[in-house]
């Protein structure tokens, strides 16, 4: 079987290579071929190539790569130098083949082997010019974990990514605090993982400098395995992406942000056409009641009606042009803006009305006193869903307003929660917020309040959610 | 003019405006003997699933207008609660939407239903609204 591979394996591949399969190894006519050397497929085991072929500074790192491919699959290229007849050394290109052709037993794993074509002739001390070079131009540091002496090294690039003087020594048990709290446990499970059974890791993580700066990292790993396939320690590299990603972060917010304009503005179009629309057609119809009807006195009182018309039409401009006032208004006016001022100002306001009805409101700021915001916006937002949760209060008892701002994830927030009739989310959920939706009997409900509450906070690249229960209450939350 | 052949009409919409005009024209034009006009759905079916209570002939309208935009319980909620029980009438009552929305998903979407017989966009003229009229009688 071997021999038709290597026979059917011409086509597209090197002929010299070595044949990994469930512990026996076969190297190739081709492999011994290259080397000016005798057919020696008797004496050749893993064993025997690192003794006798393979050139002892690159015998840690291969060692390391063939257990990687033979236990995880994880692919390699690596030069090496290889002893040939005349026992000099020549370079060749290792490289890990997945499927030798289509006919081959998925578990025979290849490695070929390839004269490197320009040889290099460069010093030792010039590849390692370039190579600090490369690492600090892509801003990759790298790192190994020794489990056996319980060591961690860094170079001198990660150390700088991180911001560790040069005479840092990474601490083992505490690596931990070297990522940000938020993706400590991913970075506890990647790690644990690769350590336990060996599974390489590339994932973009948020790490911690010594300055405590959060940067983005995209962090590589992989197992390091001694002799007897044993994991031995880990290592990889830290690669600083924090530029790219944030400003692919930045990116990611702006799309969602023109996308939330752009659905405001569809929104908006749509109620223009629909709320001026019904008052062109009453009035289209008003005119022609009024050539339709006999009587002078009958003419007459059909104008009273374009009155009213004139009336409505008046108001819904008004409510459309708040709604576009939000939408023109610039960042400029963002200022530092108190929680608790702003509901001082809203409880002289409307303090007659908590009075009457009762109401009482409970305010927590403590954890974030303040936002830069427009200020006339936060006291519309706080205002109308004050006196919504007042509206619509429960019919057997008073109203009480919970209010709390916080940070969760770096984001601040402000809840606001009532125990009043609260809502059908199932019916109305997707409702709530637009234009003239109103769910309750009361006769005051003109249905523009939430829709306006909303456009403000959106025009602020801020997000509302709701959650309500019928007879509960309900909860407004406000992202901003 | 001839005399009206339908008893009663109904009327469901929000628009007082709108509702005082399309009065004004059966009224105007005689239409129909009596209307029975709603301001959002939930009042209107409220009053016909009490009916089913106590079926009285002259109370059961022979024609709808239903409009689709409402406060509290919109036209498309009525229209599935109507649904279920409108054989229990043992009466023909055709229904029209009136709504001011041009929207062809809502269009559609209404007429689709087998409850709706039509679908009318705002402004309705006099004409039409007569010969509707005409038709169902």
């Amino acid at each position: 079987m071997i021999k038709s591979i290597e026979n059917n394996s011409t086509n597209n591949l090197e002929k010299s290579f070595w044949l990994i399969k469930e512990g026996s190894c076969y190297w190739s006519l081709g492999f011994f071929k290259i080397l000016k050397k005798k057919v020696d497929n008797e004496n050749m085991n893993f064993q025997y190539f690192l003794d006798n072929y393979l050139k002892k500074e690159d015998r840690s790192v291969f060692i390391n790569n063939y257990y990687g491919f033979l236990n995880n699959d994880i692919s390699f290229t690596q030069v090496i130098k290889i002893k040939n007849k005349n026992d000099k050394y020549r370079e060749f290109t290792a490289k890990t083949i997945n499927k030798l052709d289509e006919n081959a037993n998925e578990l025979i794993k290849a490695i070929c082997f390839k004269k490197k074509k320009i040889k290099t002739v460069k010093k030792v001390s010039s590849d390692l010019f370039y190579y600090q070079e490369t690492l600090e131009m892509t801003g990759t540091g790298s790192w190994y974990v020794d489990f056996l002496k319980q060591k961690s090294y860094w170079d001198s690039q990660a150390r700088q990514i991180l911001e560790y003087p040069e005479n840092y020594i990474p601490s083992v048990s505490k690596s931990i605090n070297y990522y940000a709290s938020e993706h400590q446990e991913l970075a506890m499970k990647l790690f644990t993982e690769c350590g336990m059974s060996g599974k390489a890791f590339d994932n973009e993580i948020k790490m911690l400098t010594a300055n405590h700066k959060k940067i983005w990292v995209r962090a590589i790993g992989k197992p390091v395995y001694n002799k007897k396939q044993e994991i031995i320690g880990l290592r990889g590299v830290f690669q600083n992406i924090d530029e790219a990603k944030t400003k692919e972060l930045t990116l990611k917010k702006t799309s969602e942000v023109i996308a939330s304009q752009n659905s405001r503005l569809f929104n908006f179009a749509h109620i223009v056409s629909h709320n001026l629309r019904s008052h062109t057609s009453n009035l289209s119809l008003v005119l022609e009641l009024i050539d339709n009807v006999e009587s002078n006195q009958e003419k007459f009182e059909l104008f009273e009606s374009i009155r009213e018309i004139s009336k409505s039409l008046n108001t819904t401009i008004d409510h459309l042009n708040e709604v576009v006032t939000i939408q023109t208004r610039t960042y400029n006016n963002k200022v530092q803006t108190h929680f608790n001022d702003t509901l001082d100002i809203i409880k002289t306001s409307i303090g007659h009305i908590l009075k009457e009805t009762n109401s009482t409101i409970i305010s927590n700021f403590d954890e974030l006193k303040y936002i830069d915001y427009i200020p006339a916006y936060l006291e519309s937002i706080l205002l109308n869903l004050i006196t919504n949760s007042i509206k619509y209060k429960h019919p057997e008892r008073n109203t009480i307003i919970t209010i709390k701002s916080y940070i969760e994830d770096d984001n601040n927030y402000l809840t606001i929660s009532d125990n009043g009739i609260g809502l059908d989310m199932e019916k109305f959920g997707d409702k709530l917020f637009g234009m003239y939706k109103t769910f309750h009997r009361n006769s005051d409900a003109v249905g523009i309040g939430l829709f306006i509450t909303k456009n403000q906070i959106e025009s602020l690249n801020g997000q509302i959610f709701v959650e309500s229960k019928v007879n509960t209450g309900t909860t407004f939350k406000i992202k901003f | 003019m001839q005399l009206p052949n339908i008893e009663l009409a109904c009327i469901i919409d929000d628009d007082g405006i709108y509702v005082n005009l399309v009065k004004k024209i059966i009224e105007t034009k005689k239409l129909c003997k009596n209307l029975l006009i709603f301001n959002n759905g939930k009042e209107s079916i409220e009053y016909f699933e009490a009916l089913l209570q106590n079926l009285s002939a002259d109370k059961i309208p022979e024609i709808i207008f239903l409009d689709l935009n409402m406060p509290i319980m919109d036209g498309w909620e009525f229209l599935k609660r109507f649904t279920k029980i409108k054989n229990r009438f043992n009466k023909q009552i055709t229904l029209y939407i009136v709504s001011s929305s041009i929207n062809p998903i809502d269009i559609d979407r209404a007429k689709s239903l087998s409850t709706v017989k039509d679908y009318l966009i705002k402004p309705v003229n006099i004409k039409e609204l007569v010969n509707i009229f005409k038709r169902s009688a």
